[in-house]
């Protein structure tokens, strides 16, 4: 696929770097030259150096022939601007635009064709903090992430001592909890995956990926180590968009403060924040974590976009009591450094938000993607078209797929989408070997490492005769 | 045997310079559309990508027949396209594609259908075919080619 990325500021760079090895046709547009020079040196790509929004730069990249535009510079205005120059000069067939504003959310008139004509929008400061709403929620977790609209939930825990199954195989679960129907779609033990049958013996320090009804989920994760308590008390180091968007999400819920060392930022999020308890000042000073009672707080989340900084605060919070502590850190190298091993929970932003922007690129159709173990596994919910003629996966069971090794089809999602006025049909099945797969199911896919992908896109494909 | 009407020279264009396989969808689609007031060439065009999303229509051997269905036509429509160089169409062999038949038929496709894709299928079958094709050098010969006097 031709694909032309206006903007090379980290969202860019981390969809690039995700795309080029894809077998992808890739042209870079930014007015920074120095970083395209950077990201040329690593990627192979090709560049242009100039306005994103300009129909001359546009034609430059060889937007005519590109079958997608991703545009995701710093503004919105650059953004919706060049999608519709794309879609008037080029019929370009997918736009994407990144719109930060709450403001165009509000009236979703302005992306249709005939205006902006932005085919999808994303917004990765939203997307990660709804990230880190459900790991609050369950606090037991180390990932929390949605499929079938919300329906089923995969669920990454660290099995822990004293976890009911933990010492069992995995074909206990069944006898525990009988009435829930759950499967574990892999497990890593180090880095090291296993895709478990029924007698692997789950360990303490493993990795459990597991997949249930969202609903269920919160049974499942009792299996695997003690219940923690409920998140209560919760402060927030750093009030820029995401900190601005996580306080504004949870105060309702939670006891929120917020630490920002800007006073005429502070000032505003104390304004517009009303159930938040603002504070100037800096995370990473001992002092000001002692006054605010750290020992007690079930969560401190550092989002300030300075890494080292994340980290700094993070880690003597941890020192100084907090029960679980988070950090934004961008760099790939800094994270490896800490998850798990000081700082509970270390989350990479571009991680978290690319799996958005890559189901609308994938081949077929892709409903949700969600990347996973920094980027080298996947997981994919699939929809399936066609019949028995035309598809190789319709009216065939589970074991009768011909799936590469190191894939799970965990679950599916049944039922036409819900209308106006009519009750959700919709279900949720755990798939078994015998599970017989329908045309316009949504299946749900664990696959264990990145290069498979573009194999398993292949074999959900419609042939020939599909019309 | 193709059925009537299906194609014409005003639906071919041969020897194109295109450089990607969407700028040939879209020269596919303006072809089909040429003579039909109620056809929307962006509409037959996103007809065409919605189709090819969900799975390509590369035959191999520099072959693709994109097809859709679309209301407002009574009957199907056929339009053909050469390249001077193929393009990248993500074929099931990997080759590009300088050889392009569409195809749209009406929203209540039968088996009839079917069967006319099917023989478009295997008349590219055949390499001499598709060496003649390549070699014509106007819309009469590749009509000739397709068995339309």
């Amino acid at each position: 696929m031709k694909i032309v990325i206006l903007g090379a500021g980290q969202v860019g760079t981390s969809v690039a770097e995700s795309l080029v090895s894809e077998a992808n046709e890739i042209t870079v547009i930014d007015t920074d030259l120095v970083r395209l020079a950077r990201l040329q040196d690593r990627l192979d790509l090709r560049t242009v150096v100039g306005n994103a929004a300009l129909p001359s730069i546009l034609e430059l990249a060889g937007t005519g022939d590109a079958d997608m535009l991703i545009a995701v510079t710093q503004s919105d205005q650059t953004n919706l601007c060049a999608c519709r120059t794309a879609a008037t000069l080029y019929k370009t067939p997918t736009k994407i635009a990144r719109l930060r504003s709450t403001d165009y959310a509000r009236y979703p008139q302005l992306l249709e064709a005939k205006n902006f004509a932005v085919d999808f929008s994303i917004c990765p400061e939203q997307i990660i903090t709804d990230y880190i709403v459900k790991l609050m929620a369950f606090p037991e977790a180390l990932q929390v992430l949605e499929f079938a609209d919300g329906l089923l939930s995969l669920v990454a825990v660290r099995a822990i001592p004293g976890g009911k199954l933990v010492g069992c195989p995995v074909s206990d679960l069944r006898r525990h909890i009988p009435s829930v129907e759950v499967r574990i779609a892999a497990i890593y033990r180090g880095d090291q995956p296993t895709i478990p049958d029924g007698e692997t013996l789950i360990e303490a320090g493993d990795e459990v990926f597991f997949l249930a009804a969202t609903r269920d989920i919160r049974q499942v994760l009792s299996e695997l180590r003690r219940r923690d308590r409920p998140t209560r008390r919760i402060l927030i180091a750093g009030g820029g968009n995401i900190g601005e968007r996580l306080a504004s999400a949870t105060q309702d819920r939670y006891q929120v403060k917020l630490v920002e060392a800007d006073e005429r930022r502070a000032r505003n999020l104390g304004a517009t924040l009303k159930h938040t308890l603002v504070l100037v000042g800096d995370a990473a000073d001992e002092n000001l974590l002692s006054a605010e009672s750290i020992e007690e707080m079930d969560c401190f989340l550092a989002l300030t976009n300075d890494d080292e900084n994340n980290i700094l605060s993070a880690l003597l919070a941890k020192g100084m009591g907090a029960r679980r502590v988070l950090a934004l850190i961008n760099r790939r190298a800094y994270a490896d450094l800490m998850q798990a091993d000081r700082i509970d929970i270390a989350i990479s932003p571009a991680q978290v938000s690319i799996g958005s922007l890559l189901a609308h690129v994938r081949q077929g159709d892709v409903a949700a993607v969600h990347s996973l173990r920094r980027g080298a596994a996947e997981a994919l919910e699939l929809v399936v078209h066609g019949d028995k003629n035309t598809s190789k996966v319709v009216g065939r069971r589970v074991d009768q797929l011909d799936l590469p090794h190191g894939v799970t089809l965990g679950a599916i999602m049944r039922g036409s989408a819900p209308v106006a006025g009519v009750a959700d049909r919709r279900r949720v099945l755990i798939a078994h070997h015998d599970t017989v797969i329908e045309a316009e199911d949504h299946v749900i896919l664990f696959v264990i490492s990145k290069d498979l992908v573009r194999k398993v896109e292949r074999y959900f494909q419609v042939s020939l005769g599909f019309f | 045997m193709l059925p009537p009407d299906f194609i014409n020279a005003g639906r071919i264009a041969r020897g194109l310079e295109i450089a990607s396989k969407k700028r040939l969808l879209e020269t596919l689609a303006r072809l089909l559309a040429t003579d039909h007031p109620g056809l929307e060439p962006d509409a037959v065009f996103e007809r065409l990508l919605e189709r090819e999303r969900l799975g390509s229509t590369g035959l191999g051997h520099g072959i693709a027949l994109p097809h859709a269905r679309i209301k407002a036509i009574p009957q199907s429509l056929g339009a053909f396209v050469s390249l001077t160089q193929g393009v990248d169409y993500d074929a099931a062999d990997g080759e590009p594609v300088d050889l392009a038949f569409a195809l749209l038929v009406p929203e209540t496709a039968t088996e009839e259908h079917l069967q006319l894709l099917a023989e478009l299928a295997g008349r590219f079958n055949d390499p001499e075919l598709r060496r003649r094709l390549r070699q014509a050098d106007n819309a009469a010969a590749i009509l000739n080619l397709f068995g339309v006097a």
